[in-house]
């Protein structure tokens, strides 16, 4: 199976300051891939070239054969295909809600695709019960709650059923509930046929979702992998800044050493 | 100021929604050419930021607070074409949102504030500021001054609008059906408020911003509509000046050919609020001094025009033909100017549509 | 002192609460609700220009009324007018108008005892004309703003022939205008709470003009990644919406009757 994705010594610039190095990776059709990295290690920066927002300054993006460029997108027939297979859930949803109210917000995608209006509304109400949010139909965004927001947020671009979903930090300033509801989507998503790839630097949930692991450090990828194996290396997740080791008590017994806080407990072994 | 509905009348409304309109349409026609994309997301936001912005209490000397428009940092970061329609829109939302301003009226307040204000503060800041460098302490003044400018031009317009209801629509027994105050109380009551505060407000707000952005941020200083460019559009660079230039000898223009024309409506308002006037009429007997001049009857004709409804009491040299002339000459300075403008933009036009090679 | 800062931040909170009251009083049942965004947005048009073309003061005083009966039949009521428009409306007008009293050149229906000051009969009608239209116009646009929520008003404007770029401008500035505020608000209450004491006047200065400065990039950057979000959900320079509304009888029959009233009211009043 050819890969879906293939990038191949990917370079970016964000404002004169080099995002990514150099970065080589290929995903196959049908993966989930949880890509870890701390806050400045390049993961946004990956997604947006992957969802062809950007085009890197060097080396190739490559989708389903073909180049992601500038050129690709003049034309609408196959900027629109594009748009349609892959689609990006950025982490603050407020970009992203942009529109009058939730029902305008749904609609926006499959509008600027040209479908017919009956399609829109059939496919609108479906995204809309498969969220779950079909009661916030005619609400403006400025009264959603975080977790609606998110919610919204994905209809919006399930509504298109793209092949491959890109998701940045989908769980981050949500609540507990929120939070699993939306591991339970992306577990579903991991189990079809369906290409997800979910940045995050939230290792617990890494497990829930990926059959692969890819650890994003310093502009470049540092490890790949199952998750068992990623996860049991601490000397990675310390070095890419996953896990920290500071200094914290248990009783009378005080000390540090690598470890992670877990969203149920606190466990480590000495 | 926003003016609210009933203070204009309807047909006043009409003519400024047709000058509003017509810098609509060239702004978004400038827009469109250079943004495609962008441009929907960006004078929207900055819509959204300049209608915060003027629920801003500014501080200003004497432990008084003013409010600014925001539209000369629009103007500076946007240019003038961005900011004319964010301004715009700032203010039809305030008026279709908020229900602070009227709708008849809407077209009068974005005329004054985002066109007028937009234009003079683009130009005031690039004429003061000149080469001078992003960071340089010239840009802020520049932009305090230009802030000042913009406030108060806009602020003389709506004074003029203002001013001008009571000479224009009034009933038979002479009292105002609109705005109730004639020039000379109107221009001095909302000028003062101007040239204070409003000014203030404005110039401090602008400059304020652009010291922070030197410090923060430089290169918003220098998106000017030509380099603000996303998947490859071409910048515009070389035109910016020019237009700018163009845009000058726009101001100079109007405010040539305006001028004349508010002297005599001031002439006229003059006459009509004088005690002495409750007697007389309006109308006088043509120069009084006799013209020597050999000058065509058309232009002494046109001298009349100006001199003529001055009652008998005004000072001396408005009488004279000398001064009849001088505006009879910045009238026809001002027709030759914005004839040439508009003559040199078509031309342009035809050149730059031609094929090449 | 910081009292710039609370009126600001008064300024601010009093936005959003009256943006969310429309919000409330739009779903209500009532009669202005009941009819065709476009019917309304014309209908008020049409009275506010028959306010400002009457010359009696009597005419616009009866169309003062007819505002309310229809305020009071969409369930408005007439505290809540009286809070957002009159009592407001009332004190700046009058304020304007009140030298107008004296200075409107005219017969004198009062003099004073000393002095040369009187009112004339032309400045209490210019006054009176002023302070009733002034109320009439601004009634009858809060009224449409109070009974029709914003997606409404955009997508009437839209059926009504603006172009959609315009459109989509308002819609999303609108959409913004909240999340700036808020961030605006935010930002102030942290200086507030960071301002030991009384501040003179050119700190003062910079803090506001800096704040409008931080608010001023995050604009930016807001719009820099809102574009994005549209770029990836199909944007590609051309806006659609849902076109929605179908005019019933009831419309029409609204329509022609405001039609006859604003004619009524300007031949009544020429």
């Amino acid at each position: 199976m050819s890969p879906i994705f293939e990038l191949r010594d990917v370079c970016f610039d964000y404002e004169h300051t080099p995002a990514l190095r150099g970065l080589s990776l290929q995903v196959e059709p049908g993966e989930s891939i949880a890509l870890l990295g701390a806050n400045g290690s390049g993961k946004s920066t990956l997604l947006r070239l992957l969802d062809a927002l950007c085009f890197p300054s060097r080396g190739t993006v490559t989708f389903d054969g073909e180049v992601l460029g500038p050129r690709l997108f003049q034309r609408n027939g196959p900027s629109h295909a594009f748009r349609r297979r892959v689609g990006l859930v950025f982490q603050n949803p407020d970009v992203q809600l942009f529109n009058p109210t939730v029902l305008d917000e749904v609609a926006f995608g499959p509008l600027q695709l040209e479908w017919t209006r009956e399609q829109v509304l059939g496919k609108v109400e479906e995204a809309l019960e498969l969220m779950r949010i079909a009661y916030l139909r005619d609400r403006p965004p400025y009264r959603l709650s975080g977790g609606e927001k998110k919610r919204v947020a994905l209809a919006s671009i399930v509504v298109l059923d793209p092949e491959v979903l890109l998701l940045d930090e989908p769980t981050s300033m949500l609540d507990p509930r929120s939070q699993s509801e939306i591991i339970d989507l992306i577990h579903q998503w991991k189990d079809s046929s369906k290409t997800v790839i979910t940045a995050t630097h939230q290792l617990e949930m890494v497990e829930d979702i990926a059959t692969r692991v890819v650890v994003l450090e310093e502009g470049r990828v540092a490890a790949s992998g199952v998750p068992a194996q990623i996860l049991s290396d601490q000397d990675l997740l310390l070095r890419a800044n996953l896990v920290h080791a500071h200094r914290h008590s248990h009783g009378a017994l005080s000390h540090s050493h690598p470890h992670r806080h877990s969203h149920t407990s606190h466990e480590h072994e000495h | 100021m926003h003016i609210p509905d009933g203070y204009l009348s309807p047909s006043t409304c009409v003519v400024m929604y047709v000058g509003a309109a017509a810098g609509w349409y060239a702004a978004l026609k400038r827009l469109k050419r250079v943004l495609i994309t962008r441009m929907v997301p960006l004078i929207s936001v900055f819509a959204a930021f300049a209608f915060v912005v003027m629920m801003f209490n500014i501080p200003l000397p004497g432990g008084t607070t003013g409010h600014a428009l925001g539209v000369t940092a629009a103007a500076i970061v946007l240019g003038p074409s961005g900011a004319v329609l964010a301004i715009s829109i700032a203010i039809a939302i305030q008026a279709l949102f908020f229900g602070d301003g009227g709708i008849l009226t809407l077209g009068a307040n974005c005329l004054n504030m985002a066109i007028v204000g937009s234009v003079v503060a683009y130009a005031g800041y690039r004429a003061v500021a000149g080469t001078a460098a992003p960071t340089s302490r010239r840009r802020v003044i520049a932009a305090g001054v230009a802030g000042y400018l913009a406030a108060n031009a806009s602020g003389l317009a709506s004074a003029v609008e203002l001013g001008i209801q009571p000479l224009l629509f009034h009933n038979a027994q002479g009292a105002p059906l609109y705005a109730p105050y004639p020039l000379r109380i109107a221009i001095p009551a909302i000028m003062i408020g101007h040239l204070t505060f409003a000014g203030l407000a404005e110039a401090v707000l602008s400059a304020g911003i652009v010291a922070y952005l030197q410090a923060s941020d430089p290169g918003l200083l220098e998106v000017a509509l030509g380099s603000v460019s996303a998947e490859g559009e071409k910048t515009a660079g070389g035109g910016q000046r020019w237009n700018l230039l163009r845009r000058l000898w726009l101001v100079v223009a109007m405010l040539t050919l305006l001028a004349p024309l508010g002297i005599l409506a001031a002439g006229t308002a003059w006459g009509e609020w004088s005690r002495t006037e409750l007697t007389q009429h309006a109308s006088h007997p043509a120069i009084g001094g006799g013209s020597s001049m050999s000058a065509s009857a058309g232009l002494q004709k046109l001298t009349e025009l100006w001199t003529a409804p001055f009652p008998g009491y005004a000072p001396k040299f408005v009488k004279s033909p000398s001064f009849g002339y001088v505006l009879s000459a910045m009238f026809g300075v001002g027709l030759l100017l914005g004839g040439s403008l508009v003559l040199q933009s078509w031309l342009d036009r035809r050149r730059s549509t031609r094929p090449l090679g | 002192m910081s009292g710039f800062l609370e009126a600001t931040a008064l300024n601010l909170t009093r936005a959003i609460g009256r943006a969310l009251t429309s919000e409330e009083i739009a779903r209500r049942r009532g009669l202005l609700q009941a009819l065709d965004p476009r019917v309304r947005l014309l209908g008020v048009l049409a009275l506010v220009i028959a306010v400002t073309l009457s010359r009696k003061p009597m005419v616009v005083a009866t169309l003062l009324t007819l505002a309310i009966v229809l305020a009071l039949l969409s369930r408005v009521s007439l505290a809540t007018l009286a809070k957002r428009v009159w009592l407001v409306v009332f004190f700046f007008t009058a304020t304007i108008a009140l030298p107008a009293l004296f200075v409107t050149p005219g017969r004198a229906v009062w003099r004073a005892p000393v002095g040369a000051v009187q009112i004339t009969g032309a400045g209490l009608y210019t006054a009176a004309l002023l302070v009733l239209r002034v109320e009439t116009a601004v009634t009858f646009t809060t009224l449409l703003v109070l009974c029709t929520p914003w997606s409404h008003v955009l997508k009437a404007l839209r059926s009504l022939g603006l172009p959609q770029e315009l459109i989509a401008m308002l819609a999303m500035t609108h959409r913004y205008v909240f999340l700036l505020t808020e961030t605006a608000g935010q930002m102030l209450e942290s200086r507030r709470s960071r301002t030991v004491g009384a501040l003179r006047g050119a700190l003062q200065r910079q803090m506001v003009t800096r704040s409008a400065g931080v608010l001023m990039s995050k604009s930016f950057i807001l719009s820099e990644e809102v574009y994005q979000a549209m770029l990836s959900r199909g944007f590609a320079g051309d806006v659609r919406l849902l076109p929605d509304f179908q005019m019933r009888r009831g419309d029409y029959a609204a329509l022609a009757g405001v039609i006859v009233v604003g004619v009524a009211a300007v031949w009544w009043g020429r």
